[in-house]
């Protein structure tokens, strides 16, 4: 027995926006990782030698990637915000089904989404304020760095660090997961990498930080 | 021997007088006892208008899909002895709920097999009379594999995105869809596929949240059916934008597995 089809008997041709704000989200994703590796590595340069980190940034700054590529990256945040944004749950409704889901529920997954949604939130707004300081009164230097974390900002990069890493490593095994590279077999291997990541960044950050707090001119 | 504090969800909605509410029984646990057998004894020895639904006993038919401490799962799968002595029961939820423990699964499935088309899609005749067409082994048992369903209703129940959004197709269909991508005998194309799921009530909707495959009784790989599905509907959406060298590589085999690890153990 054929029963025919109506969806071929439309002459349409087949929507693709879904698919391809679902691939963008992937791409917006994997840019934001490179550029955050790149980022932390390159700021970290100055538990190496302060000179190090300004020689660097003195690269950047002369090449205008700082200047262009900063608000750049903070153009990406907003795109990839938005567009993952499609999915959380904005209506009460929502947000209290899929709430007392999760409680319900006891899931590791489910709770790694929750916590993608409030990072994410968290990231738009102190990854705002802190590009629009860093680029507002340039050049970086390790100094200005130092001065800015000793001054008062330490609290501020405390809470920004483990929200853009823990973002990040969620958001890149979740990605993995989502188009079938993670696999069943592979799951719990790519999940214990993911916090061994994780936690390598924030390391590496917090080193940095401390380094700042050190550093006197 | 343990006594046993079971919770259980009451509500008839056939009845006006009727409110929802928990109401508990005792009991006391038998060797081997699964949730099936204790939910009968309490039917057959302490409250009659009980309402659940069983049908095989044997994890086959998919009909006793209830929350069991917080999780979907059957309870004729679920022995007593791996659940604490105070059990609390619930009706799936998303599903129409009939009374008790007891929901409507039937209906959602029907039209969620129409919407995907459910049925081998081929413009061969049917000739009763030639040789049944061979199939190789390994492929039946891969597409064997993902027909296991038995359409329990755990999967979309434990979904995130399911419960939010009603109109999602749930892993369930998405697996469905897999296993006639996989069967040489459908001749749908990756596009006609793509149709099909290729938007945010089907494989783009899925947010990742493993639920599904976390709590499907069957096992059925659930997480790699959605990454195969995914991966070919989004790269279907860029056929032309992107070179087809870097297409081929990064499609995924049309076979039942995901990873060539597999193949090879």
């Amino acid at each position: 027995m054929t029963s025919p089809s109506i969806r071929k008997h439309t002459d349409n041709a087949p929507v693709v926006v879904p698919s391809r704000l679902d691939i963008i989200q992937a791409i917006t994703g994997v840019l934001l990782i490179l550029f955050l590796w790149a980022h932390v590595f390159l700021v970290s340069s100055v538990i190496i030698s302060p000179a190090l980190m300004n020689g660097i940034a003195d690269f950047f700054e002369r090449t205008y990637m700082a200047q262009i590529g900063g608000p750049l990256v903070l153009l990406l945040i907003v795109y990839h915000f938005l567009i993952a944004a499609r999915k959380m749950p904005f209506r009460a409704s929502e947000f209290m089904t899929f709430w007392r889901n999760a409680r319900s529920l006891r899931h590791k997954d489910t709770w790694l989404w929750v916590v993608q949604v409030v990072t994410a939130i968290v990231i738009l707004v102190m990854a705002s304020i802190h590009i629009y300081v860093v680029l507002s009164t340039l050049p970086i230097t390790a100094e200005q760095s130092a001065s800015r974390v000793q001054g008062g900002w330490l609290p501020f990069f405390l809470i920004l660090l483990p929200m853009a890493e823990l973002h990040l490593g969620i958001g890149f095994y979740r990605l993995g997961v989502k188009y079938g590279y993670i696999t069943r077999a592979s799951r719990h291997v790519w999940q214990r990498n993911e916090y061994v990541l994780t936690g390598i960044f924030i390391l590496i950050g917090l080193l940095t930080l401390v380094r700042f707090m050190l550093l006197t001119n | 021997m343990r006594k046993l504090n079971i919770d259980v969800f009451r509500y008839n909605p056939l009845d006006p007088e009727s409110k929802p509410h928990m109401q508990t029984f005792v009991l006391d646990e038998t060797p081997s006892m699964t949730l099936f057998i204790a939910l009968t004894q309490i039917r057959e020895t302490i409250d009659p208008t009980l309402m659940f639904d069983f049908c095989c006993r044997a994890g086959i038919c998919g009909s006793c899909g209830m929350v069991i401490n917080g999780r979907p799962g059957l309870a004729c799968s679920t022995q007593t002895k791996d659940l604490p002595d105070h059990i609390v029961l619930q009706p799936l939820p998303f599903f129409k709920l009939l009374g008790d423990l007891s929901v409507d699964t039937g209906t959602w499935f029907r039209q969620a097999w129409e919407r995907i088309e459910s049925w081998i899609h081929t413009d061969k005749t049917f000739d009763p009379n030639e040789e049944e067409e061979r199939m190789d082994n390994e492929l039946a048992n891969e597409i064997f594999e993902l027909d296991r369903c038995i359409e329990c209703g755990c999967c979309v129940a434990a979904c995130g995105t399911a419960l939010m959004r009603k109109d999602f197709l749930g892993a369930t269909s998405i697996n469905r869809l897999a296993r006639f991508y996989i069967d040489p005998r459908d001749h749908r194309t990756e596009e006609d596929f793509y149709e099909i799921i290729g938007d945010d009530n089907g494989v783009f909707g899925c947010m990742g949240l493993l639920a599904c495959e976390d709590v499907c009784p069957k096992k059925i790989p659930l997480q790699d059916q959605l990454g195969i599905m995914r991966r070919m509907t989004a790269l279907q959406s860029v056929r032309g934008i992107v070179p087809k060298f870097l297409l081929d590589r990064l499609s995924p085999r049309r076979c039942g597995c995901s990873c060539s690890e597999q193949h090879n153990d």
